[in-house]
């Protein structure tokens, strides 16, 4: 027996939600599906694969103020910047999910990034499960599943006039009124099957071509835009620069991204990734080679947004294929 | 014998001859269904080449990684006019280029994973199916190009809107811009060594993404391809918030070509207009 919201009170639980809370949800702009705050229920859409961009920059927001320093009276002031607003993300993905919990690693690593922690403290995830995979899915490959309710704080289902519930956090227990809920025997709808990539080994692998012409020649193909950087739920460099005026000082961090010219640019014009080659290996050695060895885990959810949005097709599906075979004949 | 296989002989040709070091033509993308961009180097990879109707972008940015080396390219004729672009603005050198012109059917309307039957705005109202420039055709040139009765019609629409209507319909537009700057990357008119949001020292335009940032740096960008815009739509196709750049662009080439009678890329002789001065001419403001 399991937990059941019929569609009427899912509704009229996210109506109570907007008055309450800030709810983030997917709806349709420009014929895109974007995660945005919502003020009417009717701006929600059920019936969708998955958002345009990934729901990470309710976390990491495209620009933020980190605080703000004011000179009175010959004392400097420093303000930090609070985040009051409780908000709820209304139909994220298990993939989705998964990609805020491995941003967790890098931001609330001691010293936590206070922004960061105080937008987590203040979110709660309301997950809806996958009943179809796109054909540039690869979520089971990289820790995750269709239906996976880790991450989350409650994991909707559809089924038949409603939705299977499962509530797995306090935070999500304290969230949905229990009243709107009732049960149901009917089994959970099977989940799909995304194909798989080869990650077996994958971090080894990833060492071994580090320092093969591979990554030139596929640089040839790439663009650098930040496309991929910016649709991705687990990427999280940024720029951060001091705005003054009138003796008032913001400090403001933007989304940067790793193929920009000059990034990691230091003093004395020194480019540590110079090439095209050195900046595309970048994103790929960060998700499949540096992350795992500093947090335990690939960087990567298997979203396939980055797949979908590129340019050029530069697909990272094909790219852990080819680490895998050329990794191999390095070894050899 | 299809374009494609031409296509490969002419490359196989070019590159056991050594002629050139690299051919830059398509591929099949790895949904199976679109093209990509393809760059081969040795003749025994010539067959991975296609050309079809999903052959939707312009190659001719990528020449500027390849300046000084002998390089054969694949162009339909939006494209070609982009190489002569670069040749007026002696951004490539003509005999380190080998172009491979197509006859154009028209491209169809692609997304991941997805074709249609359907051509695009830009080539429904196509004037010129045969490259500008090229040293190699394939396909056959059609006996007459079709006549095109209104190219400017949603611009002509747009005009016609107030001032207001049109702000709030471009801030609607640039407030989604996540300035990625997958347009700039992705046109063969922009190719600065250092571009004007790069200018971080001292800052020119602020690094926050967000509503005033996002319109000076669209707007910015699309002068500075005024009477530059070679037509390609790439940066429309690749946006990935769906902001209908080609407005601005044509706007402004409706314009240029209003004020001087002149289109980019239709030829590498013809002076751009910001590119001279002459004698005697007015600024138009005030007269």
């Amino acid at each position: 027996m399991t937990q059941f919201i019929s569609k009427r009170n899912l509704l009229s639980w996210l109506k109570r939600l907007t008055e309450e809370h800030i709810l983030i949800a997917p709806t349709r702009v420009a014929e895109l599906t974007l995660f945005q705050k919502v003020n009417r229920v009717e701006e929600i859409i059920f019936d969708f694969n998955n958002t345009a961009l990934s729901p990470k920059e309710c976390l990491f927001p495209t620009t933020e103020t980190l605080f703000n320093v004011e000179k009175k009276d010959g004392q400097v002031e420093l303000t930090p910047v609070t985040i009051d607003q409780k908000t709820v993300i209304f139909g994220l993905r298990p993939c989705d999910a998964r990609g805020i919990a491995l941003m967790d690693s890098p931001f609330l690593k001691e010293p936590a990034d206070a922004l960061y922690q105080q937008h987590r403290d203040k979110i709660t995830l309301v997950g809806l499960a996958c009943l179809t995979a796109c054909p540039e899915c690869f979520c089971t490959s990289m820790g995750s599943a269709p239906d996976d309710p880790s991450n989350l704080d409650i994991l909707l289902t559809e089924a038949e006039d409603g939705y299977i519930v499962q509530i797995i956090t306090e935070k999500g227990k304290a969230l949905l009124p229990e009243e709107l809920l009732s049960t149901t025997q009917a089994p959970p709808p099977a989940p799909p099957s995304p194909k798989a990539v080869p990650t077996e080994g994958l971090v080894q692998r990833t060492q071994q071509v580090f320092d093969t012409p591979y990554w030139d020649r596929l640089a040839d193909r790439c663009i650098h835009c930040n496309l991929c950087a910016y649709v991705c739920p687990t990427c999280y460099c940024f720029d951060i620069r001091d705005y003054t005026d009138k003796g008032k000082t913001e400090r403001v961090r933007s989304w940067e991204s790793c193929q920009s010219l000059g990034f990691t640019r230091q003093a004395g014009n020194i480019e540590p990734r110079n090439t095209k080659g050195a900046r595309l290996r970048q994103r790929f050695a960060h998700k499949l080679l540096y992350f795992p060895e500093e947090f335990g885990a690939l960087g990567c959810v298997g979203c396939g947004r980055c797949v979908r949005v590129c340019p050029v097709n530069i697909d990272i599906r094909e790219i852990i294929t080819d680490i895998q075979k050329l990794g191999a004949k390095v070894e050899a | 014998m299809n374009l494609a296989e031409q296509i490969r002989n002419k490359a196989k040709e070019l590159l056991e001859s050594k002629t050139v070091e690299c051919v830059i033509g398509y591929e099949r993308a790895t949904d199976g269904l679109t093209a990509r961009p393809l760059f081969v180097y040795e003749p025994e990879e010539v067959g991975k080449l296609i050309f079809d109707q999903t052959c939707t972008h312009n190659l001719v940015k990528y020449l500027l990684n390849r300046r000084d080396k002998a390089t054969a390219i694949v162009v339909k004729p939006c494209d070609s006019r982009a190489i002569n672009l670069l040749l007026n603005e002696k951004q490539i050198q003509r005999e380190k280029v080998l172009i491979i012109g197509v006859v154009c059917p028209g491209i169809v309307e692609t997304s991941w994973n997805q074709t249609s039957e359907k051509l695009p705005a830009r080539c429904q109202l196509c004037r010129q199916h045969t490259p500008v420039v090229y040293d190699f055709l394939v396909g056959e040139t059609p006996p007459t190009e079709p006549a095109v009765p209104k190219p400017y019609a949603d611009i002509v629409e747009m005009e016609a809107k107030s001032v207001a209507e049109r702000q709030s319909f471009w801030a609607e537009h640039f407030s989604r811009c996540i300035r990625c700057y997958a347009c700039r990357q992705v046109c063969p008119g922009c190719y600065c060594s250092e571009c004007f949001v790069g200018q971080l020292d001292p800052l020119w335009v602020g690094i926050r993404i967000a509503p005033s940032e996002n319109q000076v740096w669209n707007a910015i960008r699309a002068f500075h391809l005024a009477g530059r815009c070679i037509g390609c739509h790439e940066c429309e196709r690749v946006c990935p918030v769906n902001i209908p750049l080609m407005l601005l662009n044509q706007k402004l080439e409706k314009e240029v070509g209003e004020l001087f009678n002149f289109q980019a890329g239709l030829s590498a002789e013809a002076l751009p207009p910001f590119a001279t001065f002459q004698k005697g001419e007015k600024l138009g403001i005030g007269e």
